[in-house]
């Protein structure tokens, strides 16, 4: 890992789906070790954001650097560095636990050991061992989830992007998660988290962007958005409708 | 950056894995299929027709029968393979690994080329019994079963990006791809046609294809040899370019 580059810098983003903007114009830096949390109304930019980060989606203009790696000069060199957990399960529903981690871990170019240790580690953390042989189809949406972030977790990337990684999931299994979530954190890992459950932000992050209109509109440490009593959600809320008004 | 062979066999692991998940379909249908062919027009019916270009009718036949097959599984292979991938968005896993795009390309080619080469052998092994398999020079048959494999992998490729429906990925299969390997020779010599239709035959890309791979069975053919193997060539690398030109522009997968 270069210590030298911010985690993720965005500069000048923007992104065209034909003649709409979903992403106009937006600069952001993340530190490495930053818990950041990527915040904003549905359409907002979000996604389409973290779509260009990963390679999903192309770049109308602007520039993406993960570790100082460009995402579209050295994309192949940039994608290791970054893992995805989707907002939708974009995945083979056929295809069974185990083999989504398998077949994953190998299109990374991990070795079949280092696949067999890395994906037994993730079904154990997850909780997942009992179901490893069943069809993703046949898991249980909080299931489904968590297959998808260890699948996000497979090739142990030093950036991890979780978008809406908690919905569906019960509140043990939440809890669960967040403090996987903060030991990944505390040991170096730089995470962005999209989220609508805005008390998950709160309990998580130290940093955050409000993105509306694809233009972020707030950015600051949690501290800063729940000053003078207030919590994040009041916050939010009031950045969001003052920017829709 | 290297290339990243771990990834590229897996994707072609997987898809060999996908094709024995549902054997039924892949690998039983069209060996039923060629079975039945092999039986009705080389057996029944060949029984009672004269040699053709100096054989058997049966052994004439079944190299355009097996070819007929290698095209079917090769295309559907890779056409169901990427269109389900785009359909539940699972191709986004491809997408955000690290791939270069013609690794990404060899990785769906060469999985539907072993379906090809898996077909093949299975058809070969029913051929054994009718006594239809002969092989006149087994370098030049591997050579036509793996090349005309790739072609219709990246054939399938392609429309599995360019279709919108189900509907549409059957599309260039029905109106393209059966009529013109049908017309290409499979069951009968060129030499029992008009002037003009032999000309037309050999505009025809797939009678090259399939005269091919009977030359390498049975040692005869009615193609000029260079021509073939240049009109195969120059759709595969052509077609290879195609394709990974198309997902470097993230033609309908990328957003």
């Amino acid at each position: 890992m270069n210590t030298t580059h911010d985690a993720l810098t965005i500069e000048n983003l923007v992104k065209k789906y034909g003649e709409k903007t979903a992403v106009d114009g937006i600069s952001l830096s993340i530190p490495k070790g930053s818990f950041f949390g990527l915040l904003g109304p549905n359409g907002a930019g979000k996604s389409s954001t973290i779509h260009c980060i990963t390679g999903i989606a192309t770049i109308t203009s602007g520039r993406i650097l993960i570790d100082g790696v460009d995402v579209q000069e050295e994309y192949k060199e940039a994608r290791k560095l970054v893992g995805l957990s989707p907002q939708e399960f974009n995945v083979d529903i056929f295809a069974p636990v185990e083999k989504l981690l398998d077949y994953v871990g190998g299109y990374y170019g991990m070795s079949k050991a280092e696949r067999m240790e890395r994906a037994e580690e993730l079904l154990t953390r997850f909780d997942l061992q009992e179901h490893r042989k069943k069809k993703f189809q046949e898991l249980s949406g909080g299931l489904k989830r968590r297959a998808m972030l260890a699948r996000g977790l497979m090739h142990a990337p030093d950036l991890l992007i979780l978008d809406e990684p908690t919905a569906g999931v019960d509140v043990e299994q939440r809890h669960d998660l967040w403090e996987y979530l903060r030991e990944m954190n505390k040991n170096g890992k730089t995470i962005i988290l999209t989220s609508h459950y805005l008390e998950e932000v709160e309990a998580l992050c130290d940093e955050i962007a409000i993105i509306n209109h694809g233009k972020i509109v707030a950015q600051g440490s949690k501290e800063e958005f729940v000053k003078d009593g207030s919590s994040l959600e009041q916050s939010y809320l009031a950045i969001t409708k003052g920017d829709t008004d | 950056m290297r290339v990243n062979w771990i990834g590229i066999y897996t994707m072609v692991r997987r898809e060999i894995e996908r094709t024995f998940r549902v054997a039924t379909q892949t690998l039983l249908s069209p060996v039923i299929s060629a079975a039945l062919y092999i039986f009705i027009f080389g057996y029944v019916i060949g029984s009672n027709i004269q040699e053709v270009a100096g054989v058997s009718y049966i052994t004439f036949v079944f190299p355009g029968i097996l070819m007929l097959n290698i095209i079917g599984a090769a295309f559907a292979s890779s056409s169901s393979s990427l269109y389900f991938a785009r359909f539940t968005r699972g191709v986004e896993e491809i997408l955000v690994a690290p791939f270069s795009y013609a690794g990404m390309m060899f990785g769906y080619m060469f999985g539907a080329v072993l379906r090809g080469v898996l077909v093949a052998i299975l058809i070969m092994i029913v051929g054994l019994f009718f006594g239809a398999v002969t092989l006149a020079n087994p370098l030049a048959f591997l050579f036509y079963v793996a090349t005309v494999s790739g072609i219709f992998a990246l054939l399938g490729m392609f429309v599995a990006l360019w279709a919108q429906s189900f509907e549409q990925l059957t599309v260039l299969n029905t109106f393209v791809i059966t009529p013109l390997t049908y017309l290409g020779g499979i069951f009968y010599s060129i030499s029992m046609l008009p002037e003009t239709v032999q000309f037309l035959t050999r505009l025809n890309p797939f009678f090259y294809f399939v005269d091919g791979i009977r030359s390498s069975m049975i040692g005869i053919s009615e193609a000029n040899t260079g021509i073939g193997v240049l009109v195969i060539l120059g759709l595969l690398i052509g077609l290879a370019i195609l394709v990974t030109y198309v997902f470097k522009i993230g033609w309908r997968i990328r957003a």
